[in-house]
């Protein structure tokens, strides 16, 4: 426990203050419910004698305990143990039965007896006494609290301060700015929890030119360099302070072109191919005048930067692609029928709902415009600019996606958490905005990133052998999103993200310590999991850079391949050089189905197009899982992320079933090897002690990669009972679907086409 | 270069078939066309000629097709890759004359050909000299040679092998595995000659107390005669499916003493079971509208300890439909601006959903101690998908490589299932109203149980595929006939291979590396639209946009894997060997890690 010293809230007060108890962190009895707290994590409210429901249908396996309302979470803690549950994956920051306020979506207060259900928002008032709480979560879940025993009065204070807390006025009050302070002048310093926040991640941040120094000769640009004329954010402000241009532009013309720029968002350099072809990322010219000539000079410079001076392509994202609202629509619809609508009722139309969500349409759209610009580097061998008017949302994805598809080093864990890093956190992707973490501004939430998320996971799903990493790993990841501790998701750009630790040092009345405001890092998993656990985010399919593998029984080692490549671009239809080529000119909305026409439905009629040809030569070769990777695009070929989407459902579980189990086999035999592999080595490094062979590994399985280990040799056991489709997860009282005074709860939602949003609801009292 | 694949049939004949041009497309196109052929024994050349073949995804492709009496195999000149068709002639479900002497367009004149397995060809011909006329007329007496008084290719074929597949099923092996006859059931010869059902085996498992008797009298009042008898019992609460057709009640609402004591026989043999569960696979209302052609269903009145429950699966007619919208959206081209709509609307995974949720019905009474019949209206269609896919949740062993084989033969082939009916085997009439997919619903029913539990069954998705390809290749005597008399009559056994003889001698191929042996669960597959998904490797296989794979990349790792173990065994043995001798202690090489050791500190505590 840490030491509370100040018994007032130190952190800047919610106006106006509610009911704030302050709880003396003493060290309770053992048989008392007591929040765990995080460093400077400060109890709001509480309620005792509450039941939280498990089952829709009874109240047979409900869990009683305490609510409690921190400035963190929202807090159930009970002696009972979930009947159901038999396997253990705990967050270190979070119980078994928490929720992070920032993952509450909405909160809706019931009054059985009355008939009056009230959906609270920030600074309201409550007519009656709530006799249950239904906690809408960001991450699909639906929580439910009855106070049938509890203090009325408490039961409305916990409500009202859930609703209050979980819409912070202010980015400072989010909790990550008193958790990273607290934590840095906890007197128990760097350790916490048994959590070793000091190692820092191995991830490269790109917040400092030696990132990109390394990426430039990793992928072979010389023709390219770091430029730092954003340092301070001199610039640009959504800019990071260090990215790379064409070795031909001097930092003066850029400076000069800086301006023309929205946001003054210079074009970035994102990924070199091994023929020279370059990824670059633009925002829009604002002045027409400038617009030609500034577009020539940049593309002139792009094109010196090419070997072979290739042409330079342009992509427009916006023309393309559904913008952000359209993308958040398709979500908030999904979400409607995945978790919302009652299951039976949706399973006849379930397949044109998921139509009609337009979810998977536009995974799909994203997907096969990411794997067009794969065409025009990998197959045109051009360089190609992918533009969008503020180069923040959708050319975050595109970015990703391309890389991804192109370069095995994006599949490994660590690269791919690089790649999020630089096309997304460092690019100035409105995390804080796209979150809604304010919860102010709905028109500018949208789940671009989920959206990535899935998109890969489609990639995933296709080609399981090509990623070090697991579809558990990409939900844990999306769910990390909701802590708001972590500066990877806080901020809308890295200049926002300083400015906000200044400030709030600065409010502390230390400015000598300025600059001192350390976050953690998403990619830091020791916070929340442990290495065990964090196991599960390693796929036993994937064959490693550098990790060897047998191959026709010698054991290769894969390394990336530096292919030479023509120079001639044979049957490729010329463009002139450093021409801008607007790509795929496409309509909007109501016509992307159109664009998304069988390209060669008709075949006599439409000819093959030269990128068509491409996918379709390389998909009759083998995949190789550590080169080029395209996506399958066929509508049947796109699936629905179920662990994501679904893992919460009950009725959607199929216990001792899904892909886990064959997962689970796969874990045991690379088990084995892997403990194989240490004994070799120690045969090898020993060679003259005979005795170390036989000694038992006892350091192998802390090391091991695996979360399911071989007990034995050819460990042929059956997976585990509680394996499930939904495992890690599982859908025990995460989602409790109620019926309200009789009426199936979706009826009292049926105004609403979306998930309840505050304002439709906010005043309807029955 | 790799062929296109998408061109030819994925399954294991052509796997060994194939194999020859494959490899020699590229280095010997100069060869004769005809040397590199393939040819099963006793498979013989009929023609062969220049054609061009209208490829829906790459347009018209020049080369010359070769016609035996078993197959239809074209390959493409002067294109590179070469694009070939290897399709067995039983494949072809009507072929047709495209256009006429005076059509016009180019490639306008030819032959559309129609196939069971989600495909349509089409050949184009020189317009001049009635060119088409003979290649139309063998393709049409060899696609249907029962129509032309000629035999099925699996009398012909001289095909050999080491594996008798014969011999996998024997049903009183079977029954004796499932510990029968007991003091409750017996096994009966009554059938020996087929006289008392002639759809059904020979061999029966009645109760033991009904007499020979008690089954002809009952056999008056059950659809052609097909009386309620045992498919399985579950080995420790000794509850029983048992299968039969509907009972003749007719529009007068008949009822029959002996059928009424003996379904309550039935009951006794269980005592757990208080009432009997019927569950008729139909629609309500459409057992109702059979008392109208003399059948029906189990009053409430007449079978007072027995409930009723309908499954409301359709009938085989709107499968056919079902199957043939499908058709419509996958090939040539998948639906792409609709096509979860379109996918519904065919309704396909939604009938997919009722057999499963049926099956599903009946695991869980047999579970639960309680006894029940399952019938539609002649038991031989629904009946089969229920009772086979319900045994297949309850009993592993019908999850292993041989026990599915036994249970393909027990549920489907021996009891009638009219395979050469529903599949109209060597038979022109392609609009034949009989025709209907029913075999092909259920071995999708079992694809989505091994997409649900993919270590709970030893055989993989290419066992399926070569299932359903050899349904209609008659290549094999499996599928032929609709009945065991009619196979008796015809001497399958004597004159033809067996399927299983095929597959079993190339059993390393069929296998899923995943399969984790397990006795105990019953496997519940979640019916719900959520989970089924459309099969696109069998469906959409023609397709060339989507990535062919002989295997899942996921079994290819884990063989791999596999090998690399045996790889770091092999390594490790021989530094302990070479250590030992220069030590000449410790002679027992000890495994990489001895269980009791890894034991403790492994075991993952949950």
């Amino acid at each position: 426990m840490f030491p509370m010293r100040p018994l007032k809230p130190t952190f800047k007060s919610y106006l106006p203050p509610l009911q704030t108890e302050v709880k003396k962190t003493v060290q309770p009895p053992i048989k008392k419910l007591e929040a765990k707290l995080l460093p400077g994590e400060i109890v709001v409210n509480e309620v005792n004698f509450v039941r939280k429901c498990i089952a829709v249908d009874s109240s047979r396996e409900d869990l009683w305990g305490k609510l409690i309302c921190t400035n963190f979470k929202v807090s159930f803690i009970t002696h009972d143990t979930l009947q159901l549950q038999k396997f253990q994956y705990t967050n270190r920051l979070l119980g078994e039965h928490d929720i992070p306020l920032a993952c509450v979506e909405q909160v809706v207060t019931v009054n059985d007896a009355k008939g009056k259900q009230k959906v609270l928002g920030s600074n309201q008032k409550l007519k009656f006494n709530p006799t249950e709480l239904i906690i809408y979560c960001k991450d699909f879940r639906i929580v439910r609290f009855r106070f049938d025993e509890a203090g009325p009065e408490s039961a409305k204070k916990v409500c009202l301060a859930v609703a209050h807390y979980s819409h912070p006025a202010d980015p400072q009050l989010l909790f990550g700015f008193e958790f990273a302070w607290k934590r840095h002048h906890s007197s128990t310093g760097a350790r916490l929890n048994g959590v070793d926040i000091e190692g820092g991640p191995q991830v490269p941040l790109f917040d400092r030119p030696s990132d990109w120094d390394r990426e430039i000769k990793r992928t072979g640009a010389s023709e390219w360099r770091v430029c730092s004329i954003n340092e301070g954010y001199a610039i640009s402000p959504s800019l990071p302070e260090y990215f790379v241009v064409p070795v031909s532009l001097a930092d003066q013309d850029l400076k000069q072109y800086s301006g023309f720029f929205a946001g003054q968002r210079l074009p970035l350099w994102c990924w070199n191919h091994p023929n020279g072809s370059a990824l670059v990322r633009m925002a829009s010219i604002k002045d027409p005048v400038q617009q030609r000539k500034l577009d020539q000079r940049i593309c002139t410079a792009i094109t010196k930067s090419h070997p072979k001076r290739s042409d330079v392509l342009k992509s427009d994202l916006d023309k393309s692609l559904p913008n952000i609202q359209d993308i958040q629509t398709a979500f908030v619809r999904l979400r409607q029928i995945c978790v919302i609508e009652p299951f039976e009722e949706s399973e006849e139309r379930w397949l044109s709902s998921m139509e009609g969500s337009r979810w998977l349409e536009y995974v799909r759209a994203f997907l096969k415009h990411a794997a067009e610009v794969v065409y025009m580097l990998e197959g045109q061998h051009a360089s190609v600019i992918l533009q969008e008017d503020e180069d923040r949302d959708l050319s975050c994805v595109i970015s990703s996606l391309v890389l991804i598809m192109l370069d095995p080093h994006y599949r490994s864990l660590v690269g791919f958490q690089g790649l999020v890093q630089r096309e997304w956190v460092m690019a100035g992707h409105r995390f804080l905005d796209r979150c809604n973490h304010l919860k102010k501004n709905d028109k500018e939430e949208s789940p671009l990133f989920l959206l990535l998320l899935d998109c890969v996971w489609q990639l995933l799903n296709q080609y399981p052998t090509a990623f070090e990493f697991t579809e558990t790993y990409l939900t844990v990841l999306s769910d990390s999103m909701w802590i708001p501790i972590f500066s990877t998701f806080l901020f809308n750009c890295p200049r926002q993200r300083a400015e906000h630790c200044r400030e709030f040092v600065q409010s502390k009345n230390s400015v000598r310590e300025f600059n001192m405001l350390r976050f953690p890092c998403v990619w830091d998993w020791d916070q929340q999991f442990s290495r065990k656990d964090q196991a599960l985010f390693n796929s036993p399919l994937y064959v490693g850079k550098g990790t060897s593998c047998i191959h026709n029984g010698t054991v290769k080692t894969f390394r990336r391949t530096k292919k030479t490549y023509s120079s001639t671009l044979r049957g490729l239809p010329s463009l002139p050089n450093g021409m801008l080529m607007e790509v795929e000119t496409l309509p909007r909305r109501n016509s992307l189905a159109q664009r998304l026409r069988p390209d060669f439905s008709v075949a006599r009629e439409a000819p093959e197009s030269p990128s068509e040809r491409f996918f379709r030569e390389w998909l009759t070769r083998p995949a190789d899982p550590h080169g080029l990777l395209l996506p399958q695009l066929l509508p049947s070929h796109l699936r629905l992320w179920k662990l994501y989407f679904l893992r919460w459902v009950p009725e959607t579980q199929i216990p001792r079933g899904g892909p886990i189990t064959a997962f689970h086999r796969l874990s045991l035999l690379a088990d084995e090897i892997e403990a194989l592999q240490a004994q070799l080595r120690r045969c090898g490094s020993a060679s003259t002690s005979t005795s170390t062979v036989s000694t038992p590994n006892i350091s192998h399985s802390e090391s091991s990669r695996m979360y399911f280990k071989a007990r034995s040799p050819d460990d042929l056991s059956s997976p585990p009972e509680y394996l499930t489709s939904s495992f890690p997860f599982s859908p025990v009282g995460n989602l409790c679907r109620r019926n309200i005074l009789g009426t199936p709860f979706s009826k009292f939602l049926s105004g609403a086409k979306i998930w309840l949003s505050t304002e439709t609801l906010a005043s309807e009292t029955l | 270069m790799a062929e296109i694949e998408s061109c030819f049939v994925f399954n294991a004949s052509t796997k060994q078939s194939i194999f020859l041009c494959f490899q020699a497309s590229n280095e010997s196109l100069k060869m004769e066309l005809l040397a590199d052929v393939p040819l099963l024994p006793g498979e013989e050349r009929v023609i062969d000629k220049d054609i061009i073949y209208i490829c829906p995804f790459n347009g018209p492709v020049k080369g010359r097709v070769f016609i035996t009496n078993y197959r239809l195999f074209f390959r493409s000149v002067d294109v590179d890759p070469a694009v070939t068709l290897n399709v067995p002639l039983g494949v072809i479900s009507r072929v047709e004359k495209m256009g006429g002497a005076s059509s016009r367009g180019e490639n306008s004149y030819g032959l559309d050909i129609t196939c069971k397995d989600m495909r349509n060809l089409r050949f184009a011909l020189k317009q001049e000299g009635h060119s088409r006329r003979d290649i139309f007329d063998i393709l049409f007496r060899y696609a249907f040679p029962l129509s032309h008084g000629l035999q099925l290719f699996a009398f012909l074929s001289q095909e050999k092998y080491q594996e008798n597949g014969w011999t996998v099923y024997n049903p009183v092996q079977e029954f004796r595995r499932q510990g029968l006859p007991n003091d409750q059931w017996r096994i009966t010869f009554l059938n020996n000659n087929y006289e008392l059902c002639d759809t059904y085996p020979t061999i029966l498992v009645v109760p033991y107390s009904a007499s020979d008797e008690d089954l002809r009298k009952v056999a008056t009042f059950r659809s052609r005669g097909r009386i309620p008898v045992l498919s399985w019992i579950h080995p420790e609460n000794q509850a029983v499916i048992t299968r039969c057709s509907q009972p003749l009640v007719g529009m007068s609402g008949k009822r029959n003493r002996d059928d009424e004591r003996y379904l309550d026989i039935i009951r006794a043999t269980n005592k757990m079971t208080s009432k009997l569960t019927i569950f008729d696979a139909r629609p309500n209302v459409n057992a109702v509208a059979n008392k109208a052609t003399g059948g029906g269903y189990e009053g409430e009145d007449a079978y007072q300890n027995a409930e009723l429950v309908f499954l409301d699966i359709h009938n085989i007619h709107v499968m056919r439909e079902s199957l043939k919208k499908l058709k419509d959206i996958v090939y040539p081209n998948v639906e792409e601006s609709h096509w979860l709509s379109s996918l519904e609307s065919t309704h396909w995974l939604e009938h997919i959903k009722l057999v499963l949720s049926g099956a599903i019905q009946v695991a869980d009474k047999i579970s639960t101690g309680s006894s029940v019949v399952v019938h539609c209206s002649d038991g031989w269609d629904r009946t089969a998908q229920l009772t086979s896919l319900a045994m297949l949740m309850l009993d592993s062993y019908y999850r292993t490589f041989r026990g599915f084989q036994v249970l393909l033969e027990k549920e489907w082939i021996s009891f009638g299932h009219k395979f050469a009916s529903r599949i109209g085997h060597g038979d022109k009439n392609h609009a034949d109203a009989d025709r209907s997919p029913i075999f092909l619903q259920f071995i999708d029913c079992v694809w989505q149980m091994t997409k649900q539990f993919p270590t709970a069954f030893e055989f993989n998705e290419r066992l399926l595929v070569a299932v359903l390809d050899h349904l209609y290749s008659c290549r094999f005597g499996t599928f032929l006939y609709n009945c065991e008399s009619a196979r008796d009559a015809n001497e399958v056994k004597m004159k033809t291979v067996s399927l299983w003889s095929f597959i079993n001698s190339d059993r390393a191929s069929y296998i899923n590396p995943f399969y984790t042996v397990e006795f105990v669960h019953v496997l519940y597959p979640v019916a719900s639209m959520r989970h089924l998904e459309l099969w696109v490797s069998y469906y959409i296989r023609w397709n060339p946009r989507i990535r062919q794979q002989q295997h899942s990349p996921m079994e290819q790792r884990y063989k791999e894997l596999l090998a690399l173990k045996e790889q770091y065994l092999r390594k490790l043995e021989e530094l302990q060997l070479s250590d030992s001798t220069s030590h000449l202690s410790n002679s027992t090489a000890p495994s990489p890690s001895t269980p009791s050791q890894r034991v403790t500190h492994l075991q993952t505590p949950f």
